[in-house]
C-alpha cells in the first residue's frame, strides 16, 4: 500500500480554475439535460417573479393608494396572489428538479467509478490507498453533483436576479438606474476581496484540524506509553500548539465572514441614500421626470434585492473551486487505465491439460527492484506445489502472476503451451479457486459467501462443498446455520472458521487450479485439522499451489519450492530436502519446534482446564 | 488585521467536569464560562443591529411622508438629512452585526479549543481500565465531530434562534406601534408557519437519517469490494459486484429523491401561505391608507417590515432540530468528561527520593470486574538487583501482575511494598518515573527514531546517550542502515519497522531512562534468537544494580533468573530457581520436558526421513 495518503492529512486544493475540468463537470448533465434546462428555466422565473412583485408593490402605491382607486387595488392584489402561486409552482419544480438531478449525478458518478474500479488491475490497488479511493467515490462525487445542481442553480438565480432587477429599474426610470449601476462592480469587488481571505484562513483551519485529529489518534493509541513515561504534560503542550493555530485560523475566517455581510449592506446603503436623494429630486420635478413614490420605493427594494446574489456568488465560487479539485481527482480515477486487459483476439482458455510454465520471468512492482529475476518453474497437471520462504522471498508474487493479477515484465507464463496473455482474463479466472491468507468474507449469510464460488449453485451443492471443506459442522452449530449473517451484524467468526468458509467457496467453484495462501496466525488444533482435511480433499488430483506455513501441508506436497529473494534455492520432496540439510532443513526444524510447542502448550492447558 | 484575542482560560485552569449539570442547557451555559460576556454581548449586538434595521425602515416613513409628500420648506436639506440618517443607521447596523458575529466566533471558537485541549488532557489521564474497553474510533469520533457540533450549537444554532426571535419581537413591536390592528392582522400566519416548520424539519431530519444510513451501507459495500479485490478478481465476479453496488446505489438515489421531494413540497406551501398573508396585509394596509387611517409613508414602511417578521420564521424549525442534534453531541462528550482521572499526584512528594528496588507482594488480589479475580493471592519477594522471571501461558496474569507495580491498575486486596513502603503511598508519577516497562507490542510515535528514543526523558537528551541506549538494545546498526539514520521517521508517514526492530527501539527508549526497576514484558519476542542473546548479555552486564522482571515463554530466557514464578490462571503455582524447580514435578519441569521432548521428537522425525 502506498504511503502517500495518510488518513488524517487534508488534501491541498487547487487554486486555479481549470476550464476543461469545468466543462467535463458540466458534461455530467448531458444525459439529463431536460432536467437541467427545467430547473434553469424555473429558477429564472423565480428571480423574475420576485422582481415583478417589487414592481407590483410600486403599482399598489401609485395606481391604487395614491390614485385612491379601490378597484385597481383589488386587481393588483389578484395579480399579486396569482404571482405568488406561480412563484410557488416554480419553486416546487426547481427544488424537485435540482434535487433529483443532484442525486442522479451522484448516482451516475458513483456507478461509473465503481464499475471502472472493477476493471482496474492490482497494480492500481497496490499504489492507491483504499481510503483515497473511498473519498473519491463518497465525497468527490457529491461535490461535483452539488456543483452541477445547486451551484448551477445559484449562479442562474444570481444572474437572473440581477438582470430582472435592472430590467424593472430601467422600465421605471433610466436615470435613477444609472445612479444604482456603479454599485454592482463595487459589490463584486468586495465579495471577491472577502472570498479570498475567508478561503485562505478556512483552508488553513482545515489543515490544522487534520493535524489535531491525527494527534488525538496518536495519543489514544499510544496512551499507555505516554502514561508509562509520564509524558502527559509535554503531550498536551504539543497538542496545544495546533489547537491554538487552528483557533487563530478559524477565528480569522469567522472574523472576515462577520465583516463580509455588513460590508455588503453598508455599501448598498450608500446606493439607497443616493436613490433617496436623486429620487427625491425627481419627485420634486415629477411632471418632467414621471417619477413616483412607488417608483422610488421599488428602487430601494431592488437594491436590497441585489445584495443576496452578490453574497451568494462568493460562496458559489469557493464551492466551484472545491468541486474542480474534487473532479480532477475523481476523473483521474475514472481515467486510470487498467494495465491488464484482454488482448485483441484473446481466446477462451479450455481445460488446463498441459503444464504451467514460468519461462524466464522477470517481475518488479513499481519501485523497479526486481522481485523475480529470470524465474523458471514448471508445474505439472495434478501436481501440488508448496512454496516456502521468508517474507519478501517472492511467494506471493508468483501467485499474483499465476492468477494474472499482474503480468510478467519480461518472459512469459505458458498454459497449455501458449502465453497466457493470449487467453481471456475471465476464462483464466473461472478456472481458479483461491483461499487467501486473511480470508475475505462479504456481508451476507454464510451460504451467500460460499455461493460466491459458483453463483448458480444449489443449496445442496453449497452444503456439499461445506462438508468437503469441513465447515459444515461448525456452521450447523449456529442458530440460523447457513443463513447466519457474517460480520458486524452477525456472528463473529474466527480466522480459522473464515478460512474453512473460503475453502468451501473455492471447492464450490470446482477449480482446475487451486491456490491457497495459508494463514500464519495460529488456529486451534481442531480447526487446523479440519482445514488440513479440507485442503487434501480439494487438492486431490488437482493442480495446486500453496504458500505453505504448516508442516503438514508442506510435507504432503508433491514438490517443495524453497525461495529466497526471488530465486529458487532448493526444490524437491520433503525427504530429499531434509537429507540435503540446507535451508529447508533449518526452516523445517524451526517450524517443527514452534508448532509442537503450541500444540503441547494447548494440550497442557486442556488437561489443566 | 483582525485582533487575536487570547483564549479566556486554558485547559489547565478550566475544569470542564465542574461545569456539568443535570440540565444540558445549563451545562452548556456554564461551559461558556469566561465567554459569557462575549456571548451575551453577541446577542445584545444582534438586538441592536435589528433595532437599527427597524429604525432605518421607520425612516422610510419620514422620507415618504415628510419629504416626498409634504415637500415642506427647506425640503432638500431635510432630504439630505434623511438620506444621511439612513446611511448612518445602516452603518450602525453593520457595525453591530459585525461585532455580534465577531463575539459569537470568539466565544464559540474559544469554547471549542478549550474543550479540545481539555479532552486531550482528560483522555490521557483516564484510567487504563477505561482505555481497555473504549474503542479508539469511538473516542476520535467524539472529540472531533461532536466537539464541532457543540461549536456549531453556539456559533450557529443558539445564536440563530436568538436572531429570529429578536427580529420578530423588534419588528412586531414597531408594527404594533404603527397600527396595532394591522400589526395583529399581519402575523396570523406566523404560528402556522412556525408549527409547520417544526413539523417539517423533524420529518426531514428523519428522512435524512435514513438517507445517511443508506450512504453508510453504500460506503461499506464499496470498502468491502475494495478490500476483497483479489477475491472478486479470482472468481471473476465483477458483474456480480456491479449489480450488488447498483442495488445499494439505486436505493440511496431513491431515498435522496424522497428527501428532496419533501423540501420541494415544504417551501412552496410556506411560500403560498406567507404570500397570502402578504397580499392580505397589503390590501388591509392600502385600504387603511385610503380611509385616511394610515399615511402612505407608514404603508411603505409596513411593506418593508412585513418580510422581516415572517420570513425568518420559516427557518426556525431547522435550527431547533439542529439544536437537538447538538445536544446529543454534548451528551456524548459529557459522558467522557464524567469519567474519573487517574490521580498522578504530581504535587505529592515521594516518600523516598529514589527506589532501591526491594519489592514484596503479600496476598495480593486483583480483579477488573467484581467477582472475577485476575490475580489471586500473589505473594513473593524480590530483593534489589535480583532478576525475577514470570513464566506461564497467555492469560495467566503475568502482564497484569507487573502492571500493578506502576499502578496502571490498583490491587484490590493484600499489600505490595516497595522499599518497605506501601505501593499506594507512592504517587503514580514517581512510580512511572522509577520503573521502566517494555511492552510486547510496543507503540512508537510517528516521528523520528531519535525522538522516539528520547521520548522517555523529559529533558534534552544528548546524541551520545541516545546512541548508547540504541547500542544496548542492539538496534544501532539497524538504524544506521537507514539513509537518514536516527532522523528516519517511523510509522504512517515514514518507514515501517519490523516487529523485532520496533521492540528494540522501544527497549532503547526505556533503557535511556535507566530506571532502578525494569520490566521486560516479552519484550524481545519478535527479535531473532541471535540478537536476543546479544541483548540478554548486554542487559545482564547492566542488570546488576537494578531489579528486573522478565516475562517469557521459553525456558532459556528465564533459567538464569534469581527467582522464577510459574503462573497459571492468576495464581503462582510454582516458585524457585531453575535448579529448584527442576527437582520437583510441576508445570516448570513439564514445560522444560516438553521443550526437551520436542527436540527428541524432531530427532526422530528427521531420522525417519534419513
Amino acid at each position: 500500500m502506498s504511503d502517500n495518503h495518510y488518513g488524517f492529512e487534508e488534501e491541498e486544493f487547487h487554486t486555479s480554475l481549470n476550464s476543461s475540468t469545468l466543462l467535463r463537470i458540466l458534461g455530467q448533465l448531458r444525459p439529463h439535460w431536460q432536467m437541467a434546462l427545467g430547473f434553469i428555466v424555473t429558477v429564472g422565473m423565480v428571480a423574475f417573479t420576485e422582481a415583478f412583485m417589487t414592481r407590483l408593490g410600486a403599482m399598489v402605491i401609485d395606481e391604487a393608494i395614491l390614485a385612491n382607486n379601490r378597484d385597481r387595488l383589488i386587481d393588483i392584489m389578484a395579480v399579486y396572489a396569482a404571482t405568488y402561486v406561480v412563484l410557488a409552482v416554480c419553486v416546487y419544480i426547481f427544488i424537485a428538479l435540482a434535487g433529483k438531478l443532484g442525486q442522479r449525478v451522484t448516482y451516475d458518478l458513483r456507478k461509473q467509478m465503481f464499475n471502472h474500479l472493477q476493471d482496474l488491475s492490482l497494480r492500481y490497488y497496490n499504489k492507491t490507498a483504499v481510503g483515497w479511493i473511498m473519498s473519491r467515490v463518497n465525497s468527490d462525487s457529491e461535490r461535483i453533483a452539488d456543483l452541477v445542481s445547486w451551484g448551477l442553480l445559484d449562479v442562474t438565480w444570481a444572474v437572473m436576479n440581477m438582470t430582472a432587477a435592472f430590467a424593472f429599474m430601467l422600465s421605471i426610470n433610466w436615470q435613477l438606474t444609472l445612479v444604482v449601476l456603479p454599485i454592482v462592480p463595487v459589490l463584486l469587488y468586495i465579495a471577491n476581496w472577502f472570498k479570498k481571505r475567508i478561503l485562505v484562513h478556512y483552508r488553513e483551519a482545515r489543515r490544522y484540524n487534520s493535524k489535531i485529529t491525527g494527534s488525538y489518534n496518536e495519543m489514544i493509541t499510544g496512551v499507555r506509553v505516554i502514561k508509562a513515561l509520564n509524558r502527559e504534560d509535554s503531550a498536551l503542550a504539543e497538542f496545544g500548539v495546533n489547537t491554538r493555530l487552528m483557533y487563530t485560523s478559524s477565528y480569522k475566517a469567522a472574523w472576515y465572514s462577520a465583516l463580509f455581510l455588513p460590508s455588503i449592506y453598508m455599501t448598498s446603503a450608500l446606493a439607497v441614500g443616493a436613490v433617496m436623494i436623486v429620487g427625491g429630486i425627481q419627485i420634486e420635478n415629477a411632471v418632467t421626470t414621471g417619477m413616483t413614490i412607488g417608483g422610488v420605493n421599488a428602487f430601494i427594494g431592488y437594491i436590497t434585492f441585489m445584495m443576496w446574489p452578490v453574497q451568494d456568488l462568493a460562496r458559489v465560487y469557493a464551492e466551484m473551486q472545491h468541486a474542480i479539485a474534487s473532479a480532477e481527482r475523481a476523473f483521474s480515477l475514472i481515467d486510470a487505465q487498467p494495465d491488464i486487459v484482454n488482448r485483441e483476439q484473446a481466446q477462451e482458455l479450455g481445460t488446463i491439460e498441459g503444464q504451467i510454465v514460468f519461462d524466464n520471468v522477470t517481475f518488479f512492482y513499481d519501485d523497479n527492484k526486481d522481485v523475480l529475476e529470470n524465474f523458471n518453474l514448471t508445474i505439472n497437471v495434478g501436481e501440488t506445489i508448496a512454496l516456502v520462504g521468508a517474507t519478501g522471498s517472492g511467494k506471493s508474487t508468483i501467485v499474483n502472476l499465476l492468477c494474472r493479477f499482474y503480468e510478467p515484465c519480461e518472459g512469459s507464463i505458458l498454459i497449455n503451451g501458449r502465453d497466457y496473455r493470449e487467453y481471456t482474463l475471465q476464462s483464466l479466472h473461472s478456472k481458479l479457486g483461491i483461499v487467501l491468507q486473511t480470508p475475505h468474507l462479504f456481508r451476507g449469510t454464510i451460504a451467500d459467501n460460499i455461493r460466491y464460488g459458483r453463483l448458480e449453485a444449489t443449496r445442496a451443492e453449497i452444503e456439499e462443498a461445506a462438508k468437503l471443506a469441513g465447515a459444515h459442522e461448525f456452521i450447523k452449530t449456529f442458530e440460523k446455520g447457513y443463513d447466519e449473517e457474517v460480520g458486524e451484524s452477525g456472528v463473529l467468526l474466527s480466522t480459522g472458521q473464515k478460512q474453512l468458509i473460503s475453502l468451501a467457496r473455492a471447492i464450490l467453484a470446482k477449480p482446475e487450479l487451486f491456490i491457497m495462501d495459508e494463514a500464519t496466525s495460529s488456529v486451534d488444533t481442531l480447526t487446523e485439522d479440519l482445514i488440513q482435511r479440507g485442503m487434501e480433499a480439494v487438492m486431490r488430483g488437482r493442480t495446486s499451489i500453496v504458500i505453505a506455513h504448516r508442516l503438514s501441508t508442506i510435507k504432503s506436497a508433491d514438490r517443495i519450492i524453497v525461495l529466497e529473494r526471488g530465486k529458487i534455492i532448493e526444490q524437491g520432496s520433503h525427504r530429499e530436502l531434509i537429507l540435503q540439510r540446507g535451508h529447508y532443513y533449518n526452516l523445517y526444524t524451526k517450524q517443527f519446534r514452534k508448532e509442537r510447542e503450541q500444540r503441547y502448550e494447548q494440550a497442557l492447558q486442556d488437561t489443566l482446564a | 488585521m483582525p485582533l487575536h484575542p487570547d483564549i479566556a482560560t486554558t485547559a489547565s485552569n478550566f475544569d470542564v467536569k465542574a461545569t456539568l449539570a443535570d440540565n444540558r442547557l445549563l451545562s452548556l451555559w456554564r461551559l461558556l464560562k469566561g465567554y459569557r460576556p462575549h456571548y451575551i454581548g453577541a446577542n445584545v449586538m444582534l438586538a441592536l443591529a435589528a433595532l437599527f434595521n427597524t429604525l432605518s425602515l421607520l425612516l422610510l416613513m419620514v422620507f415618504v411622508d415628510d419629504v416626498l409628500v409634504k415637500q415642506p420648506e427647506g425640503w432638500f436639506s431635510l432630504l439630505l438629512l434623511v438620506a444621511g440618517a439612513f446611511i448612518a443607521l445602516s452603518i450602525g447596523r453593520g457595525v453591530f452585526s459585525f461585532w455580534s458575529g465577531k463575539l459569537a466566533a470568539e466565544s464559540s471558537e474559544g469554547v471549542a479549543v478549550r474543550l479540545k485541549d481539555y479532552l486531550f488532557d482528560h483522555i490521557q489521564h483516564l484510567t487504563f481500565a477505561y482505555h481497555d474497553k473504549m474503542p479508539t474510533g469511538e473516542l476520535i469520533q467524539r472529540v472531533t465531530s461532536d466537539i464541532d457540533a457543540i461549536r456549531r450549537f453556539y456559533a450557529e444554532q443558539a445564536i440563530g434562534v436568538g436572531r429570529i426571535l429578536i427580529l420578530f419581537v423588534v419588528n412586531l413591536v414597531a408594527l404594533l406601534a404603527l397600527d396595532w390592528q394591522l400589526g395583529l392582522l399581519s402575523v396570523l400566519v406566523v404560528p402556522i408557519v412556525l408549527v409547520m416548520s417544526l413539523f417539517f424539519f423533524r420529518k426531514v431530519s428523519e428522512a435524512y437519517d435514513k438517507f445517511q444510513e443508506q450512504d453508510g451501507v453504500l460506503s461499506a459495500t464499496l470498502q468491502e469490494n475494495l478490500s476483497g479485490v483479489r477475491v472478486v478478481k479470482a472468481f471473476a465476479r465483477q458483474d456480480f459486484e456491479r449489480e450488488r453496488f447498483e442495488r445499494e446505489n439505486h436505493k440511496k438515489f431513491e431515498l435522496g429523491k424522497i428527501f428532496m421531494m419533501m423540501h420541494a413540497s415544504y417551501w412552496p406551501i410556506v411560500d403560498v401561505l406567507t404570500g397570502f398573508q402578504v397580499v392580505f396585509g397589503y390590501t388591509i394596509g392600502a385600504l387603511f391608507v385610503m380611509d385616511g387611517k394610515l399615511t402612505i409613508g407608514t404603508f411603505v414602511t409596513y411593506m418593508a417590515m412585513l418580510g422581516w417578521i415572517i420570513n425568518p420564521m420559516r427557518e426556525m424549525g431547522r435550527l431547533i432540530v439542529q439544536m437537538s442534534t447538538g445536544l446529543v453531541s454534548f451528551d456524548r462528550v459529557a459522558q467522557i468528561v464524567r469519567e474519573d482521572w487517574e490521580d498522578l499526584a504530581k504535587d505529592k512528594p515521594a516518600p523516598i527520593p529514589a527506589l532501591t528496588g526491594n519489592i514484596a507482594f503479600k496476598h495480593v488480589w486483583f480483579e477488573y470486574e467484581a467477582g472475577k479475580p485476575v490475580l489471586e493471592d500473589i505473594t513473593f519477594e524480590a530483593r534489589a538487583g535480583q532478576t525475577v522471571a514470570l513464566l506461564g501461558s497467555t492469560g495467566s496474569g503475568k502482564t497484569t501482575l507487573l502492571a500493578l507495580l506502576t499502578r496502571f491498575y490498583d490491587y484490590t486486596r493484600g499489600s505490595i511494598t516497595l522499599d518497605g513502603i506501601e505501593l499506594r503511598d507512592y504517587p503514580r508519577y514517581f512510580l512511572r518515573d522509577q520503573i521502566g516497562i517494555v511492552q510486547q507490542e510496543p507503540f512508537l510515535f510517528s516521528r523520528s527514531i531519535r525522538d522516539n528514543i528520547a521520548y522517555s526523558l523529559n529533558r534534552d537528551v544528548s546524541e551520545e546517550e541516545i546512541v548508547a541506549a540504541a547500542k544496548l538494545a542492539a538496534v544501532h546498526d539497524v538504524i544506521m542502515e537507514f539513509p537518514e539514520g536516527y532522523d528516519t521517521v517511523v510509522g504512517e508517514r515514514g518507514v515501517t519497522l519490523s516487529g523485532g526492530q520496533k521492540q528494540r527501539v522501544a527497549l532503547a527508549r526505556t533503557l535511556l531512562k535507566n530506571p532502578p526497576i525494569l520490566i521486560l514484558d516479552d519484550a524481545t519476542s519478535s527479535v531473532d534468537t541471535q540478537t536476543e542473546s546479544e541483548i540478554r548479555e548486554a542487559l545482564q552486564a547492566m542488570m546488576g544494580a537494578r531489579t528486573t522482571f522478565v516475562i517469557a515463554h521459553r525456558i532459556q530466557s528465564v533459567m538464569n533468573a534469581d527467582l522464577i514464578l510459574v503462573m497459571d490462571k492468576g495464581r503462582i503455582v510454582q516458585r524457585g530457581t531453575h535448579e529448584e524447580l527442576m527437582r520437583v514435578d510441576g508445570m516448570y519441569r513439564r514445560t522444560y520436558d516438553m521443550q526437551a521432548r520436542i527436540e527428541s521428537e524432531l530427532e526422530q522425525e528427521l531420522s525417519r526421513v534419513g
